[in-house]
């Protein structure tokens, strides 16, 4: 057996040296490493939130330990963990497939990477610091005031995300260039992989939301360290200034977390089906028109805080009409699959999947635009559940369509199918059985980021199921960490093209040579390793 | 290398990785700066009695022209690849930092800190942020002079252009907010 | 006071049918849209159609367009009806029978009518709109009572407004909703909604001071510092960083909703609130076992 390729030697059998990296390549698995553990640890903070809320008034966890659970996971699970995951398979591939040596700026790259990490350890240094944020993932004002929050955890809050956030901020700098300006010939912006479009608007979504969290983040920390009153009340200051603020990042944010998904399941979806994508154009158009009504959707995460009827039915209109394009994507992947040749490989139902599940979060979104309804059950676990069926449902169900699916380019070895699909029913069975018992619990009541609940309530058999849930969920994880570990040591060979795909991630070596391909590929259509396969039947765009 | 580059015929923006990179940056700065500009117009009214007796527009005015200027030495510096130029640029942006220096000095012995009021806060909030990136604007400048001096003809024209884009930048955003805080007493 | 123009549902009848409607409609949507989704991979998955050829279709603009402008067309359907919904809880220019003054504490609620003060359980009278003035003194709070209404943040500096409808008499359970620090999930709320005459007797009853008793109870009380956070009208105690606590034996529980309000637990509580409410703003105050006997009678004794 050959030496496992990826983390010990470079396919020209040189080591490969993780902290001074500058490959594109190198660096995508680095990210995607820091965000396969800051998963695994955001994780074991939901079960032991989940373990805390199985039973009403249970005592497992103190009131601070939960506090500081779920701000740490929500922060985590965005920041540390899905980000990361994306931008990392946004590293690897976006060079390959638009037949790129490497990214436009590869020492910045590295920087970017780098300082993500760094962000993030500083985060959980406050663990050692004397106790980690507990104010929430969005921390709102004036409970994260000093005069509220008076220990560390907040500071680190504050320093931890604007690293990270500078190093993402970088990143999106690196990816928008690389993609306008080092496209291969032949390869015009109308032809780019699906990938690739949802890659430059998220980066471009990155570039405007990120600094209005900078700017919020400076704010309150010349409240907290300068004795300022940005959002002290008693100083003058306005405490949904800091809402303004963090939602006008907070919801570009959810896009920034789901189109590069949803840009990997139109690549799968396509070369399942043995078609080409139905509606290229409106595929890549609609992530265009999200991410435009996307910074003007905002206050609908402020909807109870009494700006007005007039300002909240404005929000909820561009709110609703997020759901338009957004529509015009799962019609067009569902078109895709119409009269297609389906290969069901756990890749392709992952894809499935998410959008089954994505539909579900998408349809109680729309539900939570909805002025009135919002009122009713905004800051419940209504909402909770929303958010983990767009993000695990959507997002991670994509990620792991996406690691199913890209994992033998970047390995050179398969991932199993029959743990695969295991990991895949097991995960579909887990996380319904998780949140979907959350919106009743919602529906009836039951606030958000409470440590516990009256057993007089009558909440605790959902919370029971939902527990359980989580349970069957980490079970599903394991079985993937499992196949990650198995397939390194000893996989079936995957070879440079697979699953026949029709990108030029494809046409080179799994995993590539440091320079990606031994000479500039030339395109003429849209899926130029199909063209090149199949020369008789080319694409005609 | 003053020779080899053209006239007004620079790298452009829509095609070298390094402009567009720098033109990509300033966007999101602006966004940015947008925000704290827009707090401090939110809580303008709260601070302006404060802003309007203790602000020194004049003398900021003069340090101002300094900044404005370095825009103007900048562009010579960048159109022909000259090292004096570049000094003059450093010097002028230190002129308008050490005044600053001193309108900060002025304020704080004056009792005015970040603490102090809505208008405290947001004044030094705004022109520190505004400060920190002159300042970093002069560390790109050093180390575009030191680059000359060390590897005169090697270096490519768009590392000028690349500096000289930001620093512009930076000295539009004082345009703002010199405006807004200074100018805007007036009104 | 003035009933509620039958014409005008409760705020929460109002929700309720809009999520109804709009619940039927996502319901139809999912359902449409999974079944499509299920029926494609069914019918064209590779083992069915081995033998076929995929098809090589990409593009129908006049699909596209259908399917974009549908939806568009079910969404502003779906405004219209939000639309009519919000004005409706609004109030819609009807006057308010009562008006209630709620401030949120860290972790408890003050509730004022006029000149009367109390805590944490919100008496309204059956069959009139209730108009909530809503505001805090520390961070946001968010109060809601699922059965009566939607919510509303609390935000201090700020005064919200929030309309309660009860049709029915009884006991509406509800509970901060915004995080609001270590005790947000104790921060409960009991709505009890009357017959306008027992709420007025109610009201007047609240109306008065506290007896002067000259028992124990009341010296210790008076004698300890728990007279710098509480008041009790009638004596010389007149703190405000915690519950009035004129009435204090007439409320249902103690602590929001974290005990439930007898003389054994209200002297285990003052006996150590934090092993209750591990985080709440009353301390620990050292007392003598037959002080804290005499205490917790007195303060249950306040009706
Ligand atoms: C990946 C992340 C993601 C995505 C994609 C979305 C998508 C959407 N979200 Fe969600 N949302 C979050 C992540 C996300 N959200 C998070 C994390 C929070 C909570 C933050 C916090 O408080 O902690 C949140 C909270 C949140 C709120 C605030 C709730 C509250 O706090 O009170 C609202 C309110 O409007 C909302 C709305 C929407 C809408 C309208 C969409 C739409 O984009 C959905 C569009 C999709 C569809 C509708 C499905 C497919 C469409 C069709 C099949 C076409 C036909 C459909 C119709 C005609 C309806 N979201
Ligand atoms: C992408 C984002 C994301 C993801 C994937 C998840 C995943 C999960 N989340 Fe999370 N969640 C959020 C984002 C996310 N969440 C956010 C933003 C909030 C709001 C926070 C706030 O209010 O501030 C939230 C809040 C939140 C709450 C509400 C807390 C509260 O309001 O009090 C709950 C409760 O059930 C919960 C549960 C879960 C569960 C059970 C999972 C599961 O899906 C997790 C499954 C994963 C595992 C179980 C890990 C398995 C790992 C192992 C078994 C270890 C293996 C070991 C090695 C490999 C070393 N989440
Ligand atoms: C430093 C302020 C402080 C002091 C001193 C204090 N309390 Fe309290 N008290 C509070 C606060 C705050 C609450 C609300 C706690 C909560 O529910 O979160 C409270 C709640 C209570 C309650 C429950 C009220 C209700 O309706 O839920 C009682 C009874 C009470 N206190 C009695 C006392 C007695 C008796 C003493 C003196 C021995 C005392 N308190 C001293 C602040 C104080
Ligand atoms: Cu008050 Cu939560
Ligand atoms: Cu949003």
């Amino acid at each position: 057996m050959t030496a496992l390729p990826l983390w010990v030697r470079r396919p020209s059998g040189e080591r490969v040296g993780w902290l001074r990296t500058v490959d594109h390549k190198e660096i995508g698995v680095l990210y995607i490493g820091m965000g396969v553990a800051f998963f695994a640890i955001g994780g074991l903070e939901a079960l032991l939130l989940r373990a805390q809320l199985a039973t009403p008034e249970s005592r497992l966890v103190d009131p601070s330990t939960y506090d500081q659970a779920f701000t740490v996971h929500g922060v985590t699970m965005i920041l540390l963990a899905v980000v990361p995951l994306l931008v990392g398979f946004a590293n690897y591939l976006v060079p390959l497939m638009i037949g790129a040596p490497d990214v436009a700026y590869p020492r910045l790259n590295a920087l970017s990477f780098w300082l993500s990490l760094v962000g993030g350890i500083v985060l959980y240094f406050s663990f050692l610091a004397g106790g980690a944020p507990d104010t929430g993932w969005f921390s709102y004002a004036p409970l994260a005031e000093r005069s509220f929050a008076p220990g560390l955890g907040v500071d680190y809050y504050i320093v931890g995300l604007a690293v990270n956030g500078a190093g993402t901020i970088i990143g999106a700098i690196n990816l928008t260039v690389t993609i306008l300006l080092m496209r291969c010939p032949g390869m015009a912006i109308s032809r780019v992989p699906l990938f690739v479009w949802m890659t430059l608007v998220t980066s471009i979504l990155i570039l405007g939301a990120y600094p209005a969290l900078t700017a919020a983040l400076v704010m309150l920390f010349v409240d907290r360290q300068l004795g300022g009153h940005f959002f002290d009340p008693a100083g003058g200051g306005q405490v949904v200034l800091w809402q303004h603020l963090f939602w006008f990042f907070g919801h570009p944010e959810v896009y920034i977390m789901v189109l590069p998904a949803m840009g990997m399941i139109s690549e799968i979806i396509p070369v399942f089906s043995g078609k080409p994508i139905f509606g290229y154009r409106f595929v890549a158009g609609s992530s265009v028109a999200i991410a435009f009504l996307s910074f003007g959707v905002w206050a609908h995460h402020m909807f109870a805080v009494g700006l007005g009827d007039t300002e909240n039915a404005i929000f909820a209109a561009t709110s609703m009409l997020i759901a338009v394009p957004t529509g015009v994507k799962i019609f067009n992947w569902i078109a895709t699959m119409v009269g297609g040749r389906i290969r069901l490989t756990t890749a392709m139902l992952f894809a499935v999947g998410f959008i089954a599940m994505f539909v579900i979060g998408g349809l109680s979104g729309v539900s939570l635009a909805v002025v009135p309804i919002d009122l009713a059950v905004t800051d419940s676990y209504y909402v909770v559940a929303h958010l983990h069926y767009v993000l695990f449902g959507g997002t991670m169900l994509g990620i792991f369509a996406g690691a199913y699916y890209w994992f033998p380019k970047m390995t050179g070895r398969l991932l199993d199918e029959g743990l695969g699909k295991l990991h895949f029913w097991a995960t579909f069975a887990g996380f319904n059985l998780t949140f979907l018992p959350q919106h009743w619990l919602g529906a009836v009541g039951m606030p958000r980021r409470v440590f516990t609940y009256a057993a007089s309530t009558g909440w605790g058999p959902l919370n029971l199921v939902s527990t359980i849930g989580a349970a069957i969920l980490a079970v599903a994880m394991v079985i993937f960490a499992v196949n990650l570990v198995r397939s390194l040591r000893s996989g079936e060979v995957a070879g440079d093209d697979p699953w026949d795909g029709f990108t030029l991630e494809w046409a080179t070596s799994s995993p590539p040579p440091a320079e990606n391909f031994p000479t500039i590929p030339a395109v003429t259509g849209r899926r130029p390793l199909w063209d090149r396969k199949h020369p008789d039947q080319r694409d005609r765009a | 290398m003053s020779a080899s580059v053209a006239v007004g015929r620079g790298p452009s923006i829509a095609h070298d990785r390094v402009l567009l990179g720098v033109a990509v940056f300033i966007a999101s700065e602006s966004v940015f700066f947008l925000a704290i500009v827009l707090a401090y117009l939110a809580y303008r009214d709260a601070g302006l009695a404060t802003a309007k007796a203790n602000l020194d527009i004049p003398r900021t005015a003069i340090f101002s022209i300094a900044l404005f200027s370095s825009s103007a030495t900048m562009a010579l510096a960048a159109r022909h690849g000259s090292r004096s130029w570049l000094v003059a640029t450093i010097a002028l942006g230190a002129v308008f930092l050490a005044g600053q220096g001193s309108e900060y000095a002025r304020l704080l012995a004056s009792g005015i800190g970040p603490g102090r009021e809505l208008f405290g806060t947001t004044f030094f909030t705004l022109t520190g942020l505004h400060g920190v990136h002159v300042l970093g604007g002069l560390v790109a400048l050093f180390a575009l002079l030191a680059a000359h001096i060390r590897r005169r003809s090697a270096l490519r024209p768009v590392a000028f252009e690349a500096v000289g884009l930001y620093w512009h930048f930076v000295d539009a955003v004082w345009v703002v907010v010199f405006s807004v805080v200074y100018l805007g007493t007036l009104l | 006071m003035q009933a509620y123009p039958p014409i005008v549902r409760p705020p929460a009848e109002a929700i309720g049918t809009l999520a109804l409607i709009v619940g039927a409609i996502a319901l139809l949507i999912f359902i449409g849209v999974e079944g499509a989704l299920i029926y494609a991979v069914w019918r064209y998955r590779a083992s069915r159609s081995s033998t076929e050829q995929p098809a090589r279709f990409e593009r129908n603009t006049r699909v596209e367009i259908a399917w974009t402008a549908l939806p568009a067309l079910v969404l502003a359907l779906v405004f219209v009806l939000m639309l009519g919904a919000m004005a409706e809880i609004g109030g819609a220019g009807v006057e308010p029978g009562l008006r209630v003054r709620v401030v949120g504490h860290q972790w408890w609620w003050e509730f004022g009518y006029g000149a009367v003060t109390t805590a944490n359980e919100l008496h309204i009278p059956v069959e009139t709109a209730v108009e909530l003035d809503l505001t805090s003194t520390d961070v946001i709070h968010s109060f809601w009572v699922p059965e009566l209404g939607g919510k509303s943040d609390m935000l201090p500096g700020t005064t919200n407004h929030l309309r309660l409808f009860a049709r029915r008499a009884g006991v509406y359970e509800g509970q901060c909703s915004e995080f609001c620090g270590i005790e947000h999930a104790w921060m409960r709320i009991r709505v009890v909604a009357e017959s306008q005459a027992d709420f007025d007797r109610w009201l007047a009853a609240q109306g008065q001071s506290a007896a002067a008793r000259g028992g124990d109870g009341e010296r210790i009380f008076l004698a300890n510092i728990c007279v710098n956070c509480h008041t009790i009208r009638g004596t010389t105690a007149a703190g405000a960083a915690g519950p009035d606590l004129t009435h204090a034996g007439a409320r249902a529980t103690l602590g929001a909703g974290v005990l439930p309000n007898d003389v054994a637990r209200m002297r285990a509580w003052i006996a150590d609130p934090q092993q209750y409410k591990p985080g709440a703003l009353m301390p620990r105050v050292p007392l003598s076992d037959p002080e804290l006997d005499a205490l917790a009678a007195y303060l249950v004794s306040l009706k």
